[in-house]
């Protein structure tokens, strides 16, 4: 049989294959939600000028359009409004079962966030139950930087996770 | 003064799992929109305006206007274009061509959608489908498959209304029932009551008939002025009266209303729509609703205004959807039992109430003179809808 797949792909990094957002500074100007994230901490912007917060971050106020936002810290902990569990048909990359929940983190505009819950066993989760920011590593970014050859660029991602009880 | 703008005349390909390209679907569907209007010709087409969202990653084609006008023959002078507003696509592409034929910037406008959406691999399109909503905030959570944002929505309303399984069954057996006279549907069986209660679950509460199939397919349909179609037709014109599209949030985490199931941007496209239409809900004869999925039915009946806020299931329980019932809904099969090639849904769903206000419909509606279509597209983020009637709006 053939070799399955595309040869000419072999080594390279296809990004537009890629299920995880491109954090680095060299292609996200959300790059430092990332790194927030990465000390643990769920950030969004605020903006300086007229007040409003955004989620997710901007790089530019969707209120008032002014460029000076500073980042801010979300709470880590929410509580379960509703979830879903998916069993079959799960999307590449992702494990069953699939949960998802709508959280409510208690400010405002992060009241109803839609994550993927983790590390939580099909049939145990309530609405109602108190969950935690899970970070977890994600593949590293490959960026090519020319005579400098190929860097790596860590990256991180976010869900939930139930506290225990 | 403004021109009206009416639609002419519509086709669709057999949709399914096709063993097709995507410019063959939209050759075939070109051909039965044509076939529908036999006196129209390719070379009377001035504009084309495609509907596709998934060309790029699934058929690694884009700027499509251009090969499809190569591949259906027609030579567009006043507009070549693609739009993609995934589920509504076709339908946003009937709302730009209405306006071009207004305005007097084109006179005779295609509006082809479709979609090849079955792979060689079938989990390349599921994982394609993660790029329908936003990519970093939400398909990175696994979102882009519609049953469990769709999954939390159901039970949302159960929640804050009662509604029950039962009554999201009902919405899958009326649509299937009306597909099985449909010959280009992706689903032509019967579907009682019991096989919707016991079907397998997909993502609780909702089973496989609360959710519709993927499907490949495409849609034609010709837009002009009712001056011009009266050059190539005797039927009763069909006028597109009124027309609204609106999109407050994309992310999930900024939906619009106070929980899932509050559709505010539904109520808000309804209302200019209806304003611009100069009708009510209670004008509506008959409706196409975005269905894809069982509980999406039940909603925009409530938000649409054809009964109130958390009686939806109620209302689709007790055959008020049906021939007879208040308003009959999804009279060809809906995307539960057409299926859901996204660009290519708007333009069948406008085809539909143009043959039910000209009365050549396979489950035809007496009397109709004013119908409504409706698509939500991406994580329920944007709404579209397009009131035709018989009479232009004075």
């Amino acid at each position: 049989m053939a070799v399955l797949g595309i040869p000419i792909l072999e080594d390279l990094y296809p990004s537009t294959m890629d299920m995880w957002p491109l954090e680095a500074k060299e292609f996200n100007r959300n790059w430092m939600f990332y790194e927030n994230l990465k000390q643990g901490r769920l950030t969004t912007t605020k903006c300086k000028d007229c007040g409003l917060v955004s989620y997710p971050p901007r790089v530019i106020c969707p209120e008032c359009y002014s460029e000076n936002l500073e980042y801010i810290d979300l709470p880590k902990k929410g509580k379960v409004i509703v979830f879903s569990e998916e069993v079959k048909g799960v999307p590449l990359g992702f494990q069953s079962p699939l949960i998802h929940a709508v959280i409510d983190l208690g400010v405002d505009p992060a009241r109803r966030v839609l994550s993927r819950i983790t590390n939580c066993a099909a049939g145990t989760l309530q609405r109602g139950d108190e969950v935690q920011l899970a970070v977890f590593p994600v593949p590293a970014l490959p960026i090519d930087k020319g005579k400098l050859g190929t860097i790596m660029s860590e990256r991180v991602f976010f869900a939930f996770e139930p506290v225990k009880k | 003064m403004a021109r009206n703008a009416v639609i002419l005349a519509g086709g669709q390909c057999k949709w399914g799992v096709r063993e097709a390209h995507l410019v063959d679907l939209f050759q075939e569907a070109a051909k039965a929109c044509f076939d529908d209007i036999p006196t129209l010709k390719p070379k009377d087409v001035d504009g084309l305006i495609v509907a596709s969202s998934y060309a790029g990653r699934c058929s690694f084609q884009v700027n499509t206007a251009p090969v499809i006008a190569e591949r259906v023959g027609v030579k567009p002078t006043s507009i070549c274009t693609r739009c993609d507003t995934l589920c509504a696509g076709g339908s946003t592409g009937i709302i730009l061509a209405m306006g071009l034929v207004q305005a007097g910037a084109a006179d005779i406008v295609m509006v082809a959608g479709g979609e090849k959406l079955y792979t060689p691999q079938k989990w390349e399109v599921f994982y394609s489908e993660l790029a329908s909503v936003d990519h970093d905030w939400d398909g990175v959570h696994g979102m882009g498959l519609p049953p469990p944002f769709f999954a939390l929505t159901a039970q949302e309303h159960m929640m804050h209304y009662g509604t029950t399984k039962e009554q999201l069954a009902a919405v899958s057996v009326a649509n299937y029932n009306y597909a099985t006279t449909n010959p280009v549907a992706q689903m032509q069986k019967a579907l009682t009551l019991e096989e919707a209660m016991n079907a397998p679950v997909v993502v609780p509460p909702l089973t496989l008939y609360d959710c519709c199939p993927i499907t490949d397919g495409a849609a034609v349909c010709i837009i002009t002025t009712d001056e011009i179609a009266r050059k190539f037709t005797d039927r009763p014109l069909v006028y597109i009266r009124g027309t609204a599209q609106v999109c407050l949030n994309s992310v999930s985490a900024n939906f619009p209303g106070v929980h899932l199931a509050d559709w505010k941007h539904t109520r808000i496209a309804a209302e200019k729509a209806y304003t611009r239409a100069k009708v009510s809900a209670s004008d509506i004869k008959v409706a196409q609703t975005h269905d894809c999925f069982s509980i999406s039915e039940v909603i925009e009946v409530e938000d649409l205004g054809f009964c109130k806020k958390g009686e939806g299931g109620e209302f689709c329980g007790s055959k008020q959807i049906e021939i007879g019932g208040k308003v009959p809904i999804n009279t060809d099969g809906g995307l539960l039992a057409c299926g859901h090639p996204f660009g290519a849904t708007g333009i069948r769903q406008g085809t539909e109430i143009m043959k039910q206000l000209q009365g050549r419909a396979r489950h035809q509606v007496k009397d109709a003179d004013i119908g409504l279509t409706h698509n939500l597209s991406g994580a329920n983020a944007e709404h579209t809808i397009l009131i035709y009637g018989k009479e232009p709006v004075k």
